[in-house]
This record gives structure tokens, C-alpha cells and sequence, in this order.
């Protein structure tokens, strides 16, 4: 021990995971415009991107269906993917910062589950809607309620889990196991009074699938998800300090309080727009920010903008596979990310074993 | 300059914990909250970091507590927690890199290095803070607390440590090597306050002692006026006797039982 006056000034630790966590994202931003180039030269269509690329530069006009494929199918559903896999990874670490836990994922407060009950219930009593409504919400109607399930359910969260203005993360869990539990309860009688066709459509729905890409969706969920997303990483400071517990990041000067419901708004708002445009895709939320951790640590500095990037890509990844693997059909995305997303967790965990506690 | 209570009360549901209590400590000295267990003085301390609610004032430096902002006060005190339960792998500097963005010296990326000497976990920095031990856990925070309040005064006014029970997980010799650790931070200008179980240590480091009991303070002021046969006894209900070392003359203390012969001075 020395004391506090006579330290020797030392060099501080020679490679931090800061340096780590920097590298890897130059390198996931190279991965993820990988996987959108990816993305954008496969399909089911014979048409690629470089022939189409070199007609452009040789100023020749690209023909009619190799325009539609590229700007109008693959483009959008690109961004849709970067949108949607960044907003459910970085919702999944805000939301394990804030409940302190490495497992926690909206799925697990309800909020998904919410945003599922919406969804049903548009696509199976979608029809009993004043018909004028129904021709206004067209095809966005699913999307639509979806995204006011995962509200309404982080509202009624809140509500009963914030006592004069302090938010418990405990009441919070175990009311989001039981919202979880009613909206699954509520779906499943939808379910039962759904027709064959309704079944079918509630099936793929809850498999999740970007197959839907317009650039209406895209810019339905564009501004609350990169909201969101770019506006995370101003939380990393606070949930950096939540670590500690709450009574400790208070005595750091963070506003705990205001931290949690602006964390809560971000995570409701990216996840219900998430879910409303591609449906349930599981993993990337849990999977994505645990192997960041595991690469270059919890700091949530590091963290939030490296999730928004390894979400896009992995997402981006998982859907060429599940565009081309039984091409001209589709796999359901949401079958190949848990495909991939469960033996990936199951070896992290076995690998890690004693380790690394959770 | 001084950290003071006046009159506080705090109550859990409809008990009262702690009636009408009085504080103060000093700047430059090392205050001990002593008292039996369920006294009342870790309560006393939850209310002067601000975590239980109280009706009262507590003021730092001659400002209310309550009427200063989160940042404000982070600049102005350091809390160390009886124990951290962390939630993620963080490694050692990181945990103390922590108390980089509560204080005033968010610059200063050496500091958690120095830190982290001075609580005597040289090498410990890339270690994961959850293999450490419970005693090496406790001086990565006490690191982590020290990195957010580094130096004693700031522009003359002084900073605090406010500290829950800082040596209750540690061996004999690192429990006086932090004693002094935090002994040279009030002697040089700041403000230590410290909730102690051992009143041997407290005899040994403290500049002056609270003594609860019941939700009360039992007495108060420098420590050989404090801590005697009666107070001690009456407070924690068992016989005790303050003795005197010949050849250096500190304090210490030594409970005895009914059935032993009694101890003189």
C-alpha cells in the first residue's frame, strides 16, 4: 500500500478492452456493409447487383425488372433488416442494463408479447373493422396494432411497477411474467376463434420474416428505431453506474429515475416498431449484446453502438439464408436466427461455465 | 467546515428508527458511527448519503442536502456500500473507472491505476470483480470511491467519504492499511465518516465517535470520552473494560465474561 500523496504515476493498463471494443467496431461496420452488399446481391432472382452496377456506369438503363428487384424488393428490405436487427439487440442490452441482468430481453417484460397480442388480434378480427378503417390502414393494419400492443403493455408495466416516481425493476419482471402470461392467454383464444387461412397467417407472423419490406414500412419504423438506437448511447454513462445498483449510481450524481423511464420509452419504442414490421424474431436481442460482452466487456459505451452494428448484420445474414436456402420459397427468418442464435448461446454458456458468472 | 444532521427522524412503515438524531463531523477528522447491531447507524448514514428519507437537516459543508443535485453531490462526497453485488463481468479498473465519471476528474485516466495502488491491489486491474475476494471486492470499491473524490480539498472546500462498515471483510493488515489510507485523507483536509463494527480500530483511527443505541445517540465527541466502561457497557448491554497499552498509550478495548476474573486498568 503507498500512500495517497507519493504514487508513482504508472502507464495505464497497456491494452484495455476499450482499445478492443474500438477495433471491433471498425470491424463490425465492415461486417455489416458486408452483409448489405450480401444482401443486396442475392435473391431468388437471377439479378446481380454488379451487372446492374456496371450497366449504371456504363450509363446504360437498367431494365424495368432488375430496378424493381433492387430498389424496390432488396433495398428496403436491407434497411429494414439494419433497422430492425439493430433495434431489437440494442433494446435487449439497454434492457439487461436496466434490470441488471444478462438475460433479461423484452421479451421477458412482455413487451413483445404485447406487441403479439396486437398483431393476432388484427389478423384475426381485422375483419370486424368499419370497413372505411380497414381500407385506411390497408396492409399496415398488423403492424399497426402490433406496435400498440408493445405500448399499451410497457405502459401498464410501468404503471404498476413505479410507486411515487421510483421504478422497481423487481415488480417489473414479475409483472412483465404475468402481462406475458395474459397476453399469451388472450392470444390463444384469438387463436381459437381464427379460421384456417387466419392460422396460417398468425403462424408466419409469429416466425417473423422481413418478406414484407416496402418502403412505407421502412419509413414507419425508421425514425422511432434510429431514435432510439443513436440516442443509446447517451444512456451508457448511467447504466454503466446501474451496474453498481441504484443507491450507488444515485451517489454517483445519476438521475436514476429519469434514467429508467427514458430507457423504458427507448426500449418500448424500438422494440414495437421492431416487431410491428417483421414479427416475433427471437435471439438477436439475448445472443447479440452477450457475445459483445463476452468480446470486449460490459461497458455500455462500447456496447449500445457495437449491438446496433452485429444486430444489422446478423440479421441481414440470417435472412439471405432463409431467402436462399430453399429459394424460390422462404424460410421464416425468426426459424433461422433461433437456429443459429440457440447453439451459439447453449456453447457460449458451456465454454464460459465458472467463468464468467451470469 | 461540516457534515451535520439536526433533529433527524427516520422512520420504516410506522417504526421509528432513528429519533431526533444529532450529528456532526468535522473536516479533517476521522468520525466513527459506533452502536450495537440494530442502533441505528448505518440508518443515520443512509440518511446523510441520502438514500432513507428523513424529515430534518442534513447539510454538507453548510448546504442542504436536499437542495443540491445528483452531480452536485457527487462531486462533493463518496459513498463505499457495505457490499456492491456487481451485475456484469466488469474487470477491476473498469469498476474503478466508474468513479472517473461521478467526480470532478474525469480527465485524469491515470487515476484509477493510482487508486487501485493505493488500496494495495497493484496487478489486481485486469482481474474480473467477480473471482475477487469479498475483502478484495471491498478495496476495488473503496478504489472506485477514492477515484471519484481524489483529492481531499477542492478551491478550499472540502470532499467526504462517507464509508459503511470499510473493514468488515478485511484481514488484520489490510484493516490498518485502509484504516490509514483514510486517516490521511481527513488529515489532509477531507472529511472522513465511517460506520465501524471494531472499536478497537475506532479507538485506534477516530478522531471522534457517535455512539448510537436505540435510535439515539448514546454520546458523542472525542473518542476517550466517548468510549468508557459505562457508555459501552449500557450501550451494548455486556460488561466491557477500556484498558490503556503501557508503552504507546492507545486505547483498547476487552469484553469480558461473568465467569472470568476481572481485568484491571
Amino acid at each position: 500500500m503507498v500512500s495517497i500523496t507519493d504514487i508513482p504515476r504508472q502507464p495505464d493498463v497497456p491494452l484495455d478492452r476499450r482499445v478492443i471494443a474500438r477495433r471491433a467496431t471498425m470491424g463490425l461496420s465492415l461486417l455489416l456493409a458486408a452483409a448489405s452488399l450480401l444482401s443486396l446481391t442475392y435473391g431468388a432472382s437471377g439479378t446481380s447487383l454488379w451487372s446492374a452496377l456496371g450497366d449504371l456506369l456504363a450509363g446504360r438503363e437498367l431494365s424495368r425488372m432488375d430496378r424493381v428487384i433492387l430498389f424496390d424488393i432488396r433495398l428496403p428490405r436491407v434497411i429494414l433488416g439494419i433497422l430492425v436487427g439493430a433495434a431489437l439487440a440494442v433494446s435487449g442490452a439497454v434492457m439487461q442494463g436496466l434490470f441488471r441482468n444478462p438475460l433479461a430481453d423484452p421479451g421477458l417484460v412482455g413487451v413483445s408479447a404485447g406487441g403479439g397480442l396486437g398483431a393476432i388480434t388484427a389478423i384475426v378480427l381485422g375483419g370486424m373493422l368499419p370497413v372505411a378503417l380497414r381500407d385506411w390502414a390497408g396492409s399496415y393494419l398488423v403492424s399497426f396494432a402490433a406496435f400498440i400492443g408493445a405500448w399499451v403493455a410497457t405502459m401498464i408495466l410501468y404503471r404498476v411497477s413505479t410507486r411515487h416516481g421510483r421504478t422497481s425493476v423487481a415488480t417489473m419482471l414479475l409483472a412483465g411474467i404475468a402481462m406475458g402470461a395474459l397476453a399469451g392467454a388472450a392470444g390463444g383464444t384469438v387463436t381459437y376463434m381464427a379460421d384456417d387461412q387466419q392460422l396460417r397467417d398468425l403462424t408466419f407472423w409469429s416466425l417473423g420474416s422481413l418478406a414484407g419490406a416496402t418502403w412505407a414500412k421502412v419509413l414507419a419504423a425508421g425514425p422511432i428505431i434510429c431514435i432510439a438506437v443513436l440516442g443509446a448511447p447517451f444512456l451508457a454513462r448511467g447504466l454503466n453506474a446501474l451496474a453498481l445498483g441504484e443507491a450507488s449510481a444515485g451517489h454517483m450524481g445519476i438521475p436514476v429515475q429519469r434514467l429508467k423511464s427514458i430507457a423504458i420509452l427507448a426500449v418500448a419504442g424500438a422494440t414495437g416498431a421492431a416487431v410491428a414490421v417483421s414479427g416475433g424474431i427471437g435471439f438477436v436481442g439475448i445472443v447479440v449484446p452477450h457475445l459483445l460482452r463476452l468480446a470486449t466487456g460490459p461497458d455500455h459505451q462500447a456496447l449500445l453502438p457495437n449491438a446496433a452494428l452485429l444486430g444489422g448484420s446478423m440479421l441481414l445474414l440470417a435472412d439471405v439464408i432463409s431467402r436462399t436456402i430453399i429459394a424460390p420459397a422462404e424460410l421464416p427468418i425468426g426459424i433461422v436466427t433461433a437456429v443459429l442464435g440457440a447453439p451459439i448461446f447453449l456453447w457460449i454458456l458451456l465454454r464460459r461455465r465458472g467463468l464468467v458468472d451470469l | 467546515m461540516m457534515f451535520e444532521a439536526k433533529n433527524v427522524v427516520v422512520s420504516l412503515g410506522r417504526k421509528q428508527i432513528l429519533h431526533h438524531v444529532g450529528f456532526t463531523a468535522r473536516a479533517g477528522e476521522l468520525t466513527a458511527i459506533v452502536g450495537p447491531n440494530g442502533s441505528g447507524k448505518t440508518t443515520l448514514l443512509r440518511a446523510l448519503t441520502g438514500d432513507a428519507e428523513y424529515s430534518g437537516e442534513i447539510a454538507i459543508n453548510g448546504q442542504d442536502t436536499q437542495s443540491l443535485k445528483g452531480w452536485e453531490l457527487a462531486a462533493m462526497r463518496g459513498v463505499l456500500p457495505q457490499a456492491a453485488v456487481l451485475a456484469f463481468p466488469f474487470t477491476a479498473i473498469e469498476v474503478v473507472r466508474l468513479g472517473l465519471t461521478a467526480g470532478l476528474s474525469a480527465g485524469n485516466t491515470r487515476l484509477p491505476t493510482q487508486a487501485l495502488d493505493a488500496v494495495g491491489l497493484h496487478g489486481f486491474a485486469n482481474r474480473f470483480y467477480q473471482e475477487l475476494s469479498g475483502g478484495e471486492q471491498q478495496r476495488v470499491q473503496l478504489a472506485r470511491i477514492l477515484t471519484q473524490v481524489w483529492e481531499p480539498v477542492v478551491d478550499g472546500v472540502p470532499r467526504w467519504l462517507l464509508l459503511d462498515e470499510p473493514v468488515a471483510s478485511l484481514d488484520i493488515g489490510h484493516q490498518l492499511k485502509v484504516m490509514q489510507l483514510v486517516q490521511q485523507y481527513a488529515k489532509r483536509g477531507g472529511g472522513v465518516i465511517a460506520v465501524m463494527h471494531d472499536l478497537n480500530l475506532t479507538a485506534m483511527f477516530a478522531d471522534s465517535v457517535t455512539m448510537m443505541c436505540n435510535g439515539q445517540v448514546a454520546g458523542s465527541g472525542p473518542v476517550d470520552e466517548v468510549l468508557n466502561n459505562q457508555t459501552l457497557s449500557t450501550a451494548y448491554g455486556c460488561s466491557l473494560r477500556v484498558n490503556t497499552m503501557p508503552p504507546f498509550g492507545g486505547t483498547f478495548l476487552l469484553p469480558h465474561s461473568a465467569s472470568q476474573p476481572t481485568m484491571g486498568h
